[in-house]
């Protein structure tokens, strides 16, 4: 019988956490109530939802006016850089600077933004993963409306220099957002203290349900809606709110920020003992992104002459469930747009393998995939150079 | 038999593969489903029967419904290579080509070997209508269904592992069963008729969108009759294949049919029926699924899908090219298409079709 199978894939996402779930319950429940409603049962869930709404802002160093409650990442990415071109788009500021690294909901939203007159425009990056200063300041300048640089990248951990970064973009008059879906729980975040205008969060990476997640929008900027329709959170975003949800958030956010340095002492020793251990067996697999700072919870792992889509599936049968760059409409895998933009070669990022320890990751489990891992390289290596020699 | 091992099952999302992957559930096989992604689904082509988004979730559903795992598989830029690239190639010669058997000899039956030997799965298998017996290939069951014709290109070694679970059973069959283990999913899913590749059924959007507009197989030239005399001009001799009427100049006696197509004049010739039918014809790329015979050997041939087999004779016999004399006249022998030999149910091996002959070829002293 398979043994225990091992998740690996926390970057992708979490099981939401008991506490999470007990806070929401109630309102599934008996607190029912529309908050938009003026009576009880709706001043019952205003009430709760004001709540959320400064527990999460606490959570940030943020106030909570400057907290709006969206669907998720994607759409609180899309709020951000959609709604701050469009609101910007008549000042002059025509350009919208990114990096080739960011998650698809910004290279979307960034993409949107130029067929509606946007000038795209792409940092360099460096190989270690880190954006290249020079670039980033050559391409934010005085006609730049918003720059956007996530915190921590989902594919390989690497954390950028988020203060350097937004302190030039407020310099040259920029806006500046960051995605910190990955970042948030474990780096440090005070937006009373840090220099971005703009930021995302996500619930479903910290032990909050999936189709939650927050958008901080500094007091004072303007920002165009993406819906049409109500008043809820000051127009902003209309649509009745997703009250439970949002009651799951906070409690998971409170809780990621209370757990933050023992999460990531835990997680990164979790990270370095697989990392170490397939490296020592793997004498050749190559860490990207090892050279720059890197969130704790993220390992992405190339060998030569094996392919991510035959990893994977070689893993997923020995009960190991990891990912690779993106994965498609369809399930089936290309090679990542991150590893490319540092400039690994085709050959390496066809090959990788991304590994994220979490709330369900035990150091016997970590042992029992680096004793797995040099047993499937062989296998996958000896099927391919097969192929290759037909 | 082999309860416990493991098999590799190409599920185009269909019936058929369906129902192959659940019978071998039921008998004791760990099956791991895996469905093929051979070209991009970006763009606005409508659904296709197989190889769409739509066909890989129902894959995806059958699986999670027997409790096996499902993987896509990106053999895109392979399937390119191998099958597409080769298909407008093809056309370009004035050939036309038979991409399903490419796709069977290399995607299925190399690559995706290939990738069953990363897991370690020891058997491979499919929804084809043909059966496996004693590591020889044989006819399905149903005739009607047969895709023998399809599969006479696979590494011959690779028989030895591969199990076609439905060629021993009618559609009717397979239908009936998919019901039975509440694959409803499928059960009733119209079968693909098309190249999965190719939109609406038009294979010059292929050609035109790896070649160009301009490419000189979709452009004008001369419908000819066999004696020269011009008759009229086509719009590209892709359109067409020997043995075809339409498009095809009218006001003739007889009714007319492709019966040659010239890529270096772009000529298309027409004749009356007499012309169509051939004696002999040769065939190159010949592979072997059991040993080969020898010249004089009389067997059974086969030279398109759902054509009766005639008898026939080796008269000629290299390392990669067969001559075959038949014992009765056949109607458009073209090349690009497939010759398979038979004997009885049994399949021998085959070849792509050089040139029909008009004359009976006689064997070499």
């Amino acid at each position: 019988m398979m043994p225990e199978p091992i998740y690996l894939d926390h970057a992708a996402t979490t099981p939401v956490r008991e506490e999470v779930l007990e806070a929401m319950a109630p309102f599934y429940g008996p607190r029912f109530g529309n908050p938009s409603s003026t009576h009880r049962w709706g001043r019952d869930a205003r009430t709760a939802l004001d709540e959320a709404r400064e527990r999460v802002a606490h959570c940030l160093g943020a106030r909570p006016d400057e907290i709006c409650f969206t669907s998720g990442g994607t759409e609180a990415d899309n709020i951000a850089i959609l709604g701050a071109w469009r609101a910007l788009s008549g000042t002059g500021r025509r350009a919208v600077a990114t990096t080739p690294v960011e998650h698809k909901a910004v290279l979307g939203a960034v993409h949107q933004a130029a067929k509606e007159g946007a000038e795209e425009r792409f940092t360099a990056m460096r190989e270690n993963g880190v954006v290249e200063m020079s670039s980033f300041q050559e391409i934010v300048r005085d006609d730049t409306a918003i720059a956007s640089v996530m915190w921590v990248n989902n594919e390989i951990g690497t954390i950028q220099p988020i203060d350097e970064l937004a302190r030039h973009a407020k310099s040259v008059g920029a806006l500046f957002h960051t995605d910190a879906v990955q970042a948030f729980g474990n780096v440090a975040i005070d937006a009373s203290a840090a220099p971005f205008d703009v930021l995302t969060i996500s619930g479903h990476k910290i032990g909050a349900p999936k189709g939650v997640g927050a958008v901080f929008i500094r007091r004072g900027l303007v920002i165009e809606p993406l819906f049409h329709g109500g008043t809820q959170d000051r127009g902003r975003r209309p649509g009745t709110e997703n009250v439970a949800a949002v009651i799951g958030l906070a409690r998971a956010a409170e809780l990621a920020v209370a757990e933050r340095e023992a999460h990531w002492r835990q997680l990164s020793a979790l990270r370095d003992r697989l990392e170490a251990g397939i490296v020592a067996r793997v004498p050749d697999a190559v860490v990207h992104g090892r050279g720059g700072p890197r969130a704790p919870h993220i390992v992405n792992i190339s060998v030569p002459g094996t392919d991510s889509e035959s990893m994977l599936m070689a893993l997923d049968l020995r009960g190991v469930g990891c990912s690779a760059g993106s994965a498609c409409q369809s399930g089936s895998v290309s090679p990542s747009h991150v590893l490319h933009a540092m400039g690994v070669s085709n050959e390496l990022a066809s090959a990788a393998i991304r590994m994220s320890v979490g709330v369900l990751t035990t150091e016997a489990a970590v042992d029992r995939v680096v004793e797995l891992y040099p047993a499937l390289i062989a296998k996958v290596r000896g099927a391919s150079a097969a192929a290759a020699a037909d | 038999m082999a309860g416990g091992e493991r098999v590799l099952v190409a599920m185009s999302g269909g019936v058929d593969s369906s129902v192959a992957a659940a019978l071998l559930v039921e008998q004791g096989f760990d099956v791991v489903g895996a469905t093929m992604k051979l070209f991009c689904h970006d763009g606005d082509l409508p659904d296709r029967p197989c190889c769409s988004l739509d066909s890989v979730n129902d894959a995806r559903r059958v699986c999670q419904t027997l409790g096996v795992p499902h993987y896509v598989l990106n053999l895109e830029s392979a399937f390119g290579r191998d099958v597409v690239d080769d298909f407008v190639r093809e056309y370009a010669e004035g050939r036309t080509p038979i991409p399903c058997v490419r796709c069977n000899t290399f995607t299925k039956f190399r690559d995706l070997v290939a990738k069953a030997d990363t897991i370690d799965a020891r058997w491979i298998a499919t929804g084809h209508y043909a059966r496996v017996e004693n590591g020889v290939l044989h006819r399905g069951l149903d005739h009607t269904k047969d895709q023998s014709y399809f599969l006479w290109g696979i590494d011959r070694g690779v028989l030895q592992r591969m199990i076609l679970p439905v060629g021993s059973q009618t559609k009717a069959q397979t239908r009936a069963v998919a019901h039975r283990l509440g694959l409803e999913v499928v059960a009733e899913k119209r079968e693909s008729q098309d190249i999965c590749f190719v939109p609406d059924g038009d294979h010059t959007k292929v050609i035109r969108q790896r070649l160009g507009a301009d490419a000189p197989s979709l452009a004008a030239g001369p419908f000819l009759l066999s004696d020269g005399t011009i008759v009229g001009t086509h719009d590209g001799h892709a359109r067409f294949t020997i043995g075809q009427r339409r498009g095809v100049p009218g006001g003739f006696r007889e009714p007319m049919f492709v019966i040659d197509i010239r890529p270096a004049d772009r000529a298309v010739v027409i004749g009356p029926r007499a012309e169509l039918l051939g004696r002999g014809l040769t065939a190159r790329h010949i592979n072997w699924l059991v040993d080969a015979p020898s010249v004089g050997a009389t067997l059974a041939v086969q030279v398109r899908h759902r054509a009766p087999t005639v008898p026939a004779t080796i008269v000629r016999l290299d390392a990669d090219e067969i001559e075959i004399a038949l014992d009765e006249a056949v109607a458009a022998i073209t090349p690009g298409q497939s010759l398979v030999l038979y004997d009885g149910d049994r399949v021998l091996g085959g070849g792509v079709i050089e040139n029909g002959k008009r004359q009976l070829p006689v064997r070499a002293a």
